[in-house]
């Protein structure tokens, strides 16, 4: 049996704290541990910075969808957004040093994404792009 | 698939395949893959009304006395039109209660969009029985487009304490979640995934989101109109009394604060009511609600 | 509970370092707050900054941006920022991100403060 839940927000920056909050309680309600929330809530948020600030780009932003599926062995949680699709590409390691020597600093939110998650999906479709991200439950540990 | 880059697709956000592949052959092949209104629209006369006989709740037909699979009225004398000519992209089912009346009281209006999926055009839903205001004409017999051209105020203002909404001419029938749940039958029929259309006034948005529509532009204003609205807000400010339109009670409900925008209120806030778009996903129901709490 | 607290900053001065403590949560929305704070405190010369994190729930990559730029400039001007007290979940996006290897991280907000007078 898994639970879901879902929670629908415009795309712009405010809602990103509503979201995470969301994450917050909804993980705690089902004892999710707090480096597994900890987690879900940096990939959702980086994924909908992302979708924010580049899918909704120069128009009146239109809805983030968030819906949260917790069973017993993993924590699914799906992005769902109508702006323009992002093009499918490989997650690049930021080179922090060639920062700090003042070379373009980006590539951090997508890196952190693949980083923390255990299985990443994109797909852009007719009725929307929809990012899946999944997280493997930590094993509960049973004391002998 | 890997994910995002923070380039943006260069390409029109256009995924379904070309309309090419979205044949009417495709009845007979690949049942996952789409089919146009133009390619529906390019049947012969019988095959076409087979299929957007699916478009109706059987349900609406019977209880105006019209068959729902010959679509002829026995004794009522309502009727139907289909209105889906070869070589265009769109269908138009209009039901009338008697072969005279020259208002309809059902009208759906689909058509095939640039991006390959299908647009809600427009769905309109009247009680036949109820008054008739004359809100599409003003005083000089233009036509006002629903209000968006010219304005006939004093109906306007007639129907807005008769309880009708903006854009309306009767009150509602209220039947608008039954045609939405056949649409997605139909949809679901012709292997599209979701419909989209773009809401006419702000109490239209509001009901096609407690129908589970999204926005894929308008999201956005919908949260800061709430928020205006409410106490220490712009458009609360706005509401002052200056026309029978712009009343200090209006902000409690949907209608009163639509027709408040109807009569150009969002000026306060140095927004207007464009550009809006809501898109519903087959089966699914967004959750989206831009104004917790407020009554129609 | 629901744990969003207001992005808070606040500064002391101890001799030649000045500690800011930073309350709640950093993301893409509150993190130009963060940044023009601190840009202004490097406005001073040899500019010593200890950041106190021991208040801060969470970051987003938003976060690791200003701090970036916050030592690029701090260096710049003859000075440096110095983290401290970071809880458990905000260390392990540093260390996962490879800040550790420019920046100086301390357990405590007394040793990173104690890490400028050596």
């Amino acid at each position: 049996m898994s639970q879901k839940f879902r929670i629908a927000r415009a795309a712009e920056l405010e809602s990103l704290g509503v979201l995470r909050d969301f994450i917050h309680d909804q993980c705690a309600r089902a004892g999710i541990d707090d480096a597994t929330t900890y987690e879900l809530k940096l990939a959702a948020d980086e994924a909908c910075t992302n979708i924010i600030t580049h899918g909704y780009a120069q128009m009146n932003p239109g809805s983030l969808i968030l819906d949260l599926e917790i069973d017993a062995h993993q924590v699914v949680l799906r992005i769902t957004d109508f702006g323009h699709p992002f093009e499918p590409s490989e997650p690049i390691a930021p080179d922090v040093q060639a920062a700090l020597d003042d070379q373009p600093t980006s590539g951090f939110g997508l890196f952190f994404i693949y980083s923390v998650m255990d299985a990443v999906d994109y797909r852009a479709t007719e009725e929307g792009n929809c990012l899946m991200l999944t997280k493997r439950r930590a094993p509960k540990v049973v004391p002998v | 698939m890997q994910f995002l880059n923070l380039r943006l697709k260069q390409t029109p956000h256009k995924v379904a395949p070309d309309p090419s592949a979205m044949s009417v052959s495709q009845l007979l092949g690949d049942y996952a893959l789409p089919i146009s209104i133009r390619a529906v629209n390019s049947l012969p006369h019988d095959a076409r009304q087979r299929i957007y006989r699916m478009l109706i709740p059987p349900s609406l037909l019977t209880r105006v006395g019209i068959n729902p699979i010959t679509w002829r009225a026995t004794e009522t004398g309502a009727c139907i039109e289909l209105d889906a000519a070869p070589d265009t992209g769109s269908v138009k089912i209009i039901i009338r209660d008697s072969a005279d009346s020259s208002d309809a009281f059902f009208t759906l209006d689909l058509s095939d969009n640039s991006f390959n999926g299908i647009d809600l055009h427009f769905l309109l839903l009247s009680d036949p029985a109820s008054e008739r205001f004359r809100t599409d004409v003003d005083a000089q017999g233009h036509a006002t487009l629903f209000g968006t051209t010219y304005r006939n105020r004093a109906e306007e203002e007639r129907a807005m304490r008769a309880g009708l909404a903006p854009a309306q001419i009767r009150a509602s029938l209220g039947m608008s979640q039954v045609v939405l749940h056949q649409l997605d039958a139909f949809l679901t029929f012709l292997s599209h995934h979701a419909i989209s259309l773009e809401p006419l006034t702000y109490a239209s948005a509001w009901v096609f989101e407690r129908r589970g529509f999204a926005y894929m532009r308008g999201h956005k204003l919908m949260d800061d109109i709430e928020r205006e609205f409410q106490a220490g807000g712009k458009l609360r400010a706005a509401l002052d009394g200056s026309t029978p339109f712009r009343q200090p009670d209006q902000w409690q409900t949907i209608r009163g604060r639509t027709w408040a925008i109807h009569d150009g209120i969002l000026e306060a806030m140095d927004a207007r009511w464009n550009d809006l778009r809501m898109v519903k996903q087959v089966g699914k129901h967004a959750g989206v609600n831009t104004a917790p709490g407020v009554p129609y | 509970m629901s744990s969003r607290r207001q992005l808070q900053i606040t500064k002391v001065k101890i001799n030649a370092v000045t500690i800011i403590s930073v309350t709640g949560s950093v993301d893409a929305l509150t993190a130009p707050m963060l940044a023009e704070y601190l840009a202004r405190e490097i406005q001073n010369p040899n500019p010593n900054l200890v950041i106190d994190f021991a208040e801060l729930d969470y970051t987003s990559s938003a976060g690791l941006r200003v701090l970036l730029s916050a030592v690029k400039a701090a260096r710049a001007r003859g000075g440096d920022v110095r983290l401290a007290a970071m809880q458990t979940n905000v260390a392990k996006i540093f260390e996962m991100s490879g800040f550790n290897a420019i920046l100086k991280v301390y357990p405590d907000r007394a040793r990173a403060v104690a890490s400028f007078a050596a």
